[in-house]
């Protein structure tokens, strides 16, 4: 790719996106970001980059988005119905405008519950859920469209943390904090294949730029793979917390299947009557007080889905791309953690010290 | 004006909050939906909004009612409020202007200038001013029935979520954006209107690489207050406040409208504030009516021009003082290009 390339970047309001979009722009290369509607461009703004409306699913936006594009870095994800259409909608565009490489952001979940020493000769394996299947389903569209003369190149990180992680930076610290979340006595022994997300972003550019990158995938994994409960416990030292409470495997697995049903009962109220959920939450104290409880232990409680991931015994090799692209991941889990505690410090998220029930 | 005329009032801007704040508290006043014109230079927003709430009739452009308007309220993007909102004063109409009143001090100047020239009202939706344990706060201050405050801690973290239609938070240009000056402006009227005035930027710094900043932090002082101001649109986190006085510590959360929680003595105490006003709704109801009876001349505003000024030249001092926050997880050499 040459340095005028104009990189267009799907999913530039989130975390993967944004930090693609952003260390793009600051090297001084080319970049258009791409969002999924002006309400989730308050990240990029904070540049004087190049934004555009680009919802996956509205393939008029994605025209508009792709004009003068050489190169897409697909990192828009949607709701896991859209994930598949919305990858083939990005495709067809990108074809159509004859772009000269088309990055996917995947992710290491294709591989199912596959345990051991996993590296990208294994096959991709449906475990029954909707994301994992969407995402086997978007990268089969891709190899399509690599077939078609769409140069492909696909990138499966497993877990990214990091400045901006919703899922393994903010809500974990939010469960941390909260003071409900422990250590899962044998079921959370599994191996956390982490990734800090600067990391990922230069291995995700190395393959932007390498000759040897069209047509393969690659898997970008971190410098450490700790058990879940080391990360916990990391995080909350990070944290500086109290240590965490043990929890033995039958009760959180008893917890969380109790659990489960509320959390899909409270979650089809809240689709259906958010309204009404909110002006009840409004005027009568005594329900906001029961909501609040209620929302604090489904965030604290981990789900099955979680269980399944904590326990799986996997190793996800990046020596492919480390021989290929020249791929090192540089941040160790210490300095990850600094600096994700230090911008959790900064959006306020330690300012006031949680109390159980209470946000 | 009598009571017998019900006033027209114009709605100029069709955007996200028309549609989510200004109709719905509108629709509660019928006589005065019934008389709503609507302006946008967009007919697809006109059309859609019209299709929801039946109006009398829907405009392209500002300059056809002002010789139609009774009032008018501006809803417009913020570098565009004190264009319109000059044009409509200057005939002595009555204006609701949306926040942040304007992009600077020296543009809401203006605004109260010529709404003082004209002898008409300029109404500025502060709600928050009207929000039961908000202006409870303000009593207890100013009655100092705890003692000075001596220090103020302020956290706003919630995701970027407005509808926005146009998108001008993010693509305008810098002066006018930004979480400080758009969520920013109720947080720092709060604490302008707490303290009893503007108090001085002691340091401030933002994310901004040259574009609209997501996260904002502000240290302050008045007399002998200290404070400092933490926003960021990047997580939900607690929005709450904390007062700590000579002799008690006043905290609340920005959401729970009727609850104070007391630090006395060692003990503390919910302090529940008994009101009406529970939503947006309720307060977006109560700016309504009033701006109503406001063109009625039969009440005063809730909220007026000048009274936010010092919000805002605190929030333009805060710009000028701003750096650029220490990020480390942004490689160093790479940013100071950029900054």
């Amino acid at each position: 790719m040459s340095p005028d390339t104009l990189t267009l970047v799907t999913g530039a309001g989130g975390f993967i996106g944004g930090w693609v979009a952003e260390t793009l722009y600051l090297r001084g290369e080319p970049v258009r970001a791409g969002v999924h509607s002006w309400s989730g461009a308050a990240r990029p703004a904070r540049f004087c980059m190049d934004i555009v409306p680009c919802n996956i699913m509205n393939p008029a936006e994605l025209d508009e988005a792709m004009q003068g594009v050489s190169q897409v870095i697909h990192c828009a994800k949607g709701s896991d119905e859209s994930i598949a259409q919305g990858t083939q909608n990005v495709l067809e565009a990108a074809y159509r405008h004859g772009v000269q490489r088309f990055l996917h952001v995947s992710t290491t979940e294709v591989f199912g519950q596959q345990s051991g020493r996993i590296d990208e000769t294994f096959p991709c394996q449906s475990m029954q859920d909707p994301y994992a299947d969407n995402k086997i389903q978007a990268e089969n569209v891709c190899w399509e469209y690599h077939s078609k003369g769409l140069p492909m190149v696909i990138l499966r990180p497993p877990i990214v943390y990091g400045p901006f992680s919703k899922t393994f930076t903010v809500n974990l610290a939010y469960k941390l904090l909260a003071g409900n979340w422990g250590i899962f006595k044998g079921a959370a022994d599994g191996l956390c294949n982490l990734i800090y997300i600067s990391d990922l972003v230069d291995g995700i550019l190395l393959a932007a730029k390498s000759d040897l990158a069209p047509g393969q995938v690659f898997i970008l994994n971190g410098p450490e793979q700790p058990t879940w409960n080391e990360y916990f416990e990391r995080f909350n030292d990070a944290l500086d917390l109290p240590p965490l409470k043990v929890y033995e495997s039958q009760g959180i697995g008893f917890k969380t299947r109790l659990m489960e049903p509320l959390r899909d009962s409270i979650k089809f109220a809240r689709n259906r009557f958010e309204r009404f959920i909110k002006l009840v939450a409004a005027r009568q104290r005594q329900a906001r007080r029961i909501m609040k409880f209620v929302e604090t232990r489904m965030k604290t409680t981990p789900r099955v889905h979680d269980l399944k991931l904590y326990g799986r015994r996997a190793t996800y090799l990046s020596g492919k791309a480390r021989h290929m692209l020249g791929y090192q991941p540089v941040v160790d889990l210490e300095e990850g953690l600094q600096m994700s505690v230090q911008w959790l410090d900064q959006i306020g998220m330690r300012n006031f010290r949680y109390t159980k029930g209470a946000r | 004006m009598t009571r017998s005329k019900v006033p027209h009032i114009a709605l100029i801007g069709c955007g996200a909050i028309a549609e989510e704040y200004y109709l719905p508290a509108l629709a509660s006043l019928p006589e005065i939906m019934e008389n709503l014109i609507l302006v946008d230079e967009n007919p697809s927003r006109l059309d859609k909004l019209s299709a929801k709430y039946p109006v009398r009739r829907k405009v392209r452009d500002y300059r056809e009612v002002q010789n139609e308007a009774d009032g008018v309220i501006i809803a417009l993007p913020t570098g565009l409020h004190a264009l319109v909102g000059v044009e409509f004063l200057s005939r002595g109409i009555p204006v609701l202007c949306e926040k942040p009143l304007a992009e600077d001090a020296a543009r809401a100047r203006i605004l109260i200038e010529m709404a003082h020239q004209k002898e008409t009202e300029l109404v500025v939706n502060y709600l928050q001013r009207i929000i039961p344990h908000f202006a409870m706060v303000k009593q207890l201050l100013a009655s100092k029935t705890f003692g000075s405050p001596l220090k103020m801690e302020y956290v706003i973290g919630e995701i970027f979520n407005w509808p926005t239609v146009s998108g001008f938070y993010f693509k305008s240009d810098p002066s006018t954006r930004g979480i400080l000056r758009d969520r920013g402006a109720h947080a720092v009227d709060h604490i302008c209107w707490w303290l009893g005035g503007k108090p001085t930027v002691i340091s401030s710094c933002n994310d901004s690489f040259g574009g609209s900043e997501a996260v904002a932090h502000v240290e302050f002082e008045r007399d002998s207050c200290k404070g400092k101001l933490v926003m960021s649109w990047f997580a939900d986190v607690p929005c709450r406040f904390s007062i700590e006085c000579e002799k008690a510590t006043i905290e609340g959360e920005i959401y729970d409208y009727q609850k104070l929680i007391i630090s006395e003595n060692g003990r503390k105490r919910e302090m529940i504030v008994e009101s009406p006003i529970h939503t947006k709704l309720d307060v977006a109801r109560e700016i309504a009516s009033n701006f109503v009876a406001v063109i009625q001349k039969e009440e005063r505003p809730l909220v007026c021009g000048s009274d936010v000024l010092e919000s805002i030249e605190f929030t333009d001092e805060a710009y000028e003082k701003a750096r650029l926050m220490n990020m480390p997880w942004y490689r160093f050499e790479e940013v100071q290009d950029v900054a």
